[in-house]
């Protein structure tokens, strides 16, 4: 087994496109989801503000109102216009008491509401004064003509005026951070009687607002109709332009939203109209919108770094599911390389694979037979030739001859002794050539000749021969020893059997594709079971007769293929005629098909 | 590897910018860097001096702005210069990102705030100065150029020739030691002005009472008097109050307080020469901060002063400094 992590492997491959794709995913959807959710945390934090900007809004609505009713009881209670549009009183005592009545109500508007830091009237003009909280003392040095509540009082004419934040300095000793309604009373003659003072402790407000937080540094601010600051949370900040605040936008902004263009710093503006004057306004950093936003980021990246080690063990796993039948596939591969084509690749279950791996046993076993065949084939060929080999050097001819050359001698018929040795060794060096396989047809024609020569000076009125080969066709290629053995076969079994003298014809014909050698003899021929079974191999013969022939017909079928090979025709009586067959072309001898 | 990597560049260059882009998208929101860590050692913890609170305000309103921590501590009393150093030693061993000193002492602080810049720690002027450069930034009121609107508004008031008194709080600290310079610049030039010896109230406003008292005594041609602090402006104010004097002597203080706001309306101080402890205590830890941030620093800030006369006091914009909202 290879190690399981290589580069360039598939299993590598398989791993990185995972792993690619993975990311991919990842990110596309965290960066969608993210947008996507930062989308809805703004909006989210939009209703959220309004939510809150308009909670603040009824709070401090409702302290403003509780001085508008304060002030419309002033405005509308009798004793209060009688002591104030009075000019001269009866007696000190019915002064004294009037004023008492006053501070009386006043105080009763006062009563458990440590919101409310005094209600008072001043009268326009002679000097009277009446304070709820009986305690308060004027301050000597402040002049309340100065004041702006006195001043915006009198120019309302009737109507409630409610003033920014700021310090009430009327009384001694005390400088309290307040917000005040004032309201110009006037008589029912239509003169002005006095202002009347509600101030609310600053404190109260400043108490609901500072706490107020949107985001991280986001906050609330009001600001009255004049664009003063009524409250900031740094408020000194903006006084000494450390800081801006966007407070036309504001102003002319009803109600709603709007965002400042101030790059990485904008701010969301959420303006409600108080309905007096104000406008309460919930500012948020627009980059600390979505204060949740990198904890998203960062649980999308955990996430996603999680799915890629998943995914990454995953196609570990996938891939070492896939590669594991390919390379046990690969290692059989790597056996039958070597030599051993005796296995069996077991067929995985993955489709692809198990036809993978059936389509190779059965190739192995396809390479198999051929190579057993070839084996066989060649081991035919050897003994064929073997066989031709002896079939050569058949040694009855041999002394045969010997002994008729040696007769001869004794004879002193040296000349024929001549000719006969000269015909035997002409005969032996034809066959056994330069070991060749392939001789052309000349050689054979030679062969031949010095064969028929030595047989015919043996039996010399018994035999006839003639040997009429096409001289063009001399060059051709063919196997060695076909000829001799066919002739032998005509002379023993034919010629030697028949009553007086026959004739051997050696003689060739020739078709588009083919060669055909035709050794013709008038012997005294075959029957139709003898030509049937001359050809058959060997072992299913009667005898061992014909082993030449035999041997000729296979040898010439295993080099040519076949189609080609021996073939006789017989009639007893009358003589044999054996064709050989084989093919023009023979520049290479194919083995086999 | 890096064989493999040549011949299929497409994959790798994808699979590390995807990489990369993951990297920056993870980096780009990590979440705020730690705190950084500022002390604040301011002159007195007394709670009753508004002028330290308010500092007190603009700093944390800067700390939670700027995503800074800050912790503030101080010597008993103005006088206490050796409660200083050892508040500041003490710093040095939180081992903060940033020390801000209002110093006591001019000279004595001098060592400790050299161990300070000596190390890690970024150190700040905040108020008041020491009498050497190591500060990165020195975010102070121009003390002497408020002391020359003090001698300014002292001259718009007198007529005719004077001698002047300026009451000083302890000669020590730098804030003081500028007023001074300033106030003595414009008067020193002004002829029928004849100005005396400094007193030195030693920390004490019963002190500057007992000065003023004993001056006006001394002086018959005692006809204005400068108070270079809150305690000295009171305690002068007092004296004149019980002397009767409103009308002959001139008073111009340094400031602000309750004390301070009557005495301008009963018209026995014309002017007090007020700072911006709020801008201080704000801008102290955002320079601080932004020099911890690795930003540029402006070497010294400018808090402004503001000359505050019975009419201008209730303008809305001079109302949060003199009468400063606590929550």
């Amino acid at each position: 087994m290879k190690p399981p992590f290589k580069l360039r492997s598939f299993q590598t491959n398989i791993v990185f496109a995972f792993a690619l794709v993975i990311l991919m995913t990842i990110l596309i959807m965290g960066v969608t989801s993210y947008y996507v959710s930062r989308e809805s945390v703004q909006s989210n934090t939009q209703t959220y503000t309004t939510e809150l900007v308009k909670q603040v809004n009824k709070n401090i609505r409702s302290y403003i109102n509780g001085m508008m009713y304060m002030s419309d009881l002033a405005a509308g209670n009798r004793t209060i216009q009688e002591y104030f549009s009075a000019t001269s009183f009866k007696s000190l005592e019915e002064e004294k008491k009037l004023k008492e009545s006053i501070v009386d109500f006043l105080g009763s508007m006062l009563v458990s509401r440590t919101d409310i830091a005094s209600v008072n009237i001043f009268a326009t003009s002679g000097g009277r004064f009446v304070t709820g909280r009986a305690e308060l003392e004027r301050n000597p040095y402040i002049d309340i003509e100065e004041m702006s509540w006195y001043k915006d009082a009198l120019a309302a004419h009737g109507e409630n005026v409610i003033s920014s934040s700021h310090v009430q300095p009327i009384f001694k000793g005390s400088y309290p951070w307040v917000v005040s309604l004032s309201r110009e009373l006037i008589g029912r003659d239509g003169r002005s009687l006095g202002v009347f003072l509600v101030d609310l402790n600053f404190s109260v407000m400043n108490d609901i607002l500072k706490d107020i937080k949107l985001g991280k540094r986001g906050y609330l601010f009001i600001v009255d109709q004049n664009g003063k600051l009524v409250y900031h949370p740094q408020q000194q900040l903006i006084y000494s332009k450390l800081k801006t605040e966007m407070i036309d936008r504001v102003l002319v902004t009803q109600s709603g939203t709007f965002t400042s263009d101030e790059g990485k710093d904008s701010r969301m503006y959420t303006v409600e109209d108080a309905g007096f004057g104000w406008r309460i306004v919930g500012v948020s950093y627009v980059n600390e919108l979505a204060a949740n936003q990198n904890n998203l980021r960062l649980s999308f990246i955990f996430l996603g770094l999680v799915c890629i080690v998943i995914a990454i063990l995953i196609s570990f796993y996938l891939s070492q599911r896939v590669s594991r039948p390919i390379r046990q596939l690969e290692s059989h591969m790597k056996e039958v390389e070597r030599g051993n084509f005796d296995l069996h690749v077991p067929v995985p279950k993955t489709i692809e694979i198990g036809r993978l791996a059936r389509a190779f046993n059965i190739m192995v076993g396809r390479i198999k037979e051929l190579m057993n065949q070839t084996i066989s084939d060649q081991e035919q060929k050897r003994k064929s030739e073997l066989s031709a080999l002896q079939a050569q050097i058949n040694p009855h001819f041999l002394y045969n001859t010997l002994d008729s050359i040696i007769w001869m001698a004794e004879s002193n018929r040296s000349q024929e002794v001549i000719l006969m040795t000269s015909a035997l060794a002409k005969l032996f060096r034809a066959s056994i050539g330069k070991g060749e396989e392939l001789v052309p047809i000349r050689n054979e024609i030679e062969h031949i000749t010095n064969y028929l020569k030595i047989q015919k000076m043996r039996y010399s009125n018994k035999l006839d021969y003639r040997i009429d080969i096409d001289g063009s066709i001399e060059h051709i290629l063919t196997i060695k020893v076909i000829l001799q053995p066919i002739v032998e076969n005509a002379i023993y079994h034919g010629i030697k059997k028949k009553r007086g003298a026959g004739s051997v014809v050696v003689k060739s014909q020739m078709t588009d594709t083919d060669i055909l050698l035709i050794v013709e003899d008038n012997g005294c021929g075959m029957d139709e079971e003898t030509v049937r079974t001359l050809l058959l191999p060997i072992a299913k013969r009667p005898e061992g007769r014909g082993v030449g022939v035999r041997n000729v017909h296979e040898r010439l079928q295993l080099y040519f293929g076949p189609q080609y090979g021996l073939s006789y025709a017989s009639s007893p009586g009358e003589g044999t005629t054996a064709t050989i067959r084989f093919p023009k072309k023979t520049a290479v001898p194919p083995v086999g098909e | 590897m890096f064989a493999y990597r040549l011949r299929r560049p497409a994959w790798i260059v994808g699979l590390i910018v995807m990489m990369l882009s993951l990297a920056w998208f993870a980096f780009a929101s990590w979440p705020d860097r730690a705190p950084i860590r500022i002390e604040i050692i301011i002159k007195s913890t007394d709670d009753s001096i508004e002028f330290w609170k308010v500092l007190k305000d603009g700093a944390n309103v800067a700390a939670e702005e700027f995503g800074a921590e800050v912790k503030v501590t101080g010597a008993r009393s103005d006088a206490d210069v050796d409660g200083q150093i050892s508040r500041v030693e003490e710093a040095i061993s939180r081992k903060p990102d940033a020390i801000i000193l209002s110093a006591n002492d001019f000279n004595r602080l001098v060592p400790v705030a050299k161990k300070v810049a000596a190390g890690k720690i970024r150190f700040f002027i905040v108020d008041s100065g020491i009498n050497a450069d190591i500060a990165r930034s020195a975010v102070a009121t121009d003390n002497v150029k408020a002391g020359k609107e003090a001698g300014q508004a002292l001259l718009d008031t007198l007529e005719g020739p004077a001698d002047v008194a300026i009451i000083n709080y302890g000669s020590a600290g730098a804030s003081l030691i500028d007023r001074e310079k300033g106030v003595r610049s414009v008067l020193d030039e002004q002829s029928g002005i004849r100005l005396l010896a400094t007193y030195d109230a030693q920390g004490q406003e019963d002190n500057a009472y007992l000065y003023t008292k004993r001056a006006i005594a001394e002086h018959p041609e005692l006809r204005g008097i400068v108070g270079l602090n809150e305690p000295t402006s009171v305690g002068a104010g007092r004296a004149i109050r019980e002397l009767g004097m409103s009308d002959r002597i001139r008073l111009i203080g340094f400031d602000s307080s309750i004390n301070e706001v009557k005495l301008l309306e009963e018209g026995i101080m014309q002017a007090t020469i007020i700072q911006n402890p709020f801008q201080m205590g704000y801008l102290s830890v955002k320079t601080a901060v932004d020099s911890v941030r690795g930003k540029e620093v402006p070497k010294r800030i400018d808090t402004g002063s503001l000359t505050i006369t019975r009419d201008n006091m209730y303008e809305e914009e001079n109302q949060k400094l003199l009468f400063p909202f606590y929550e």
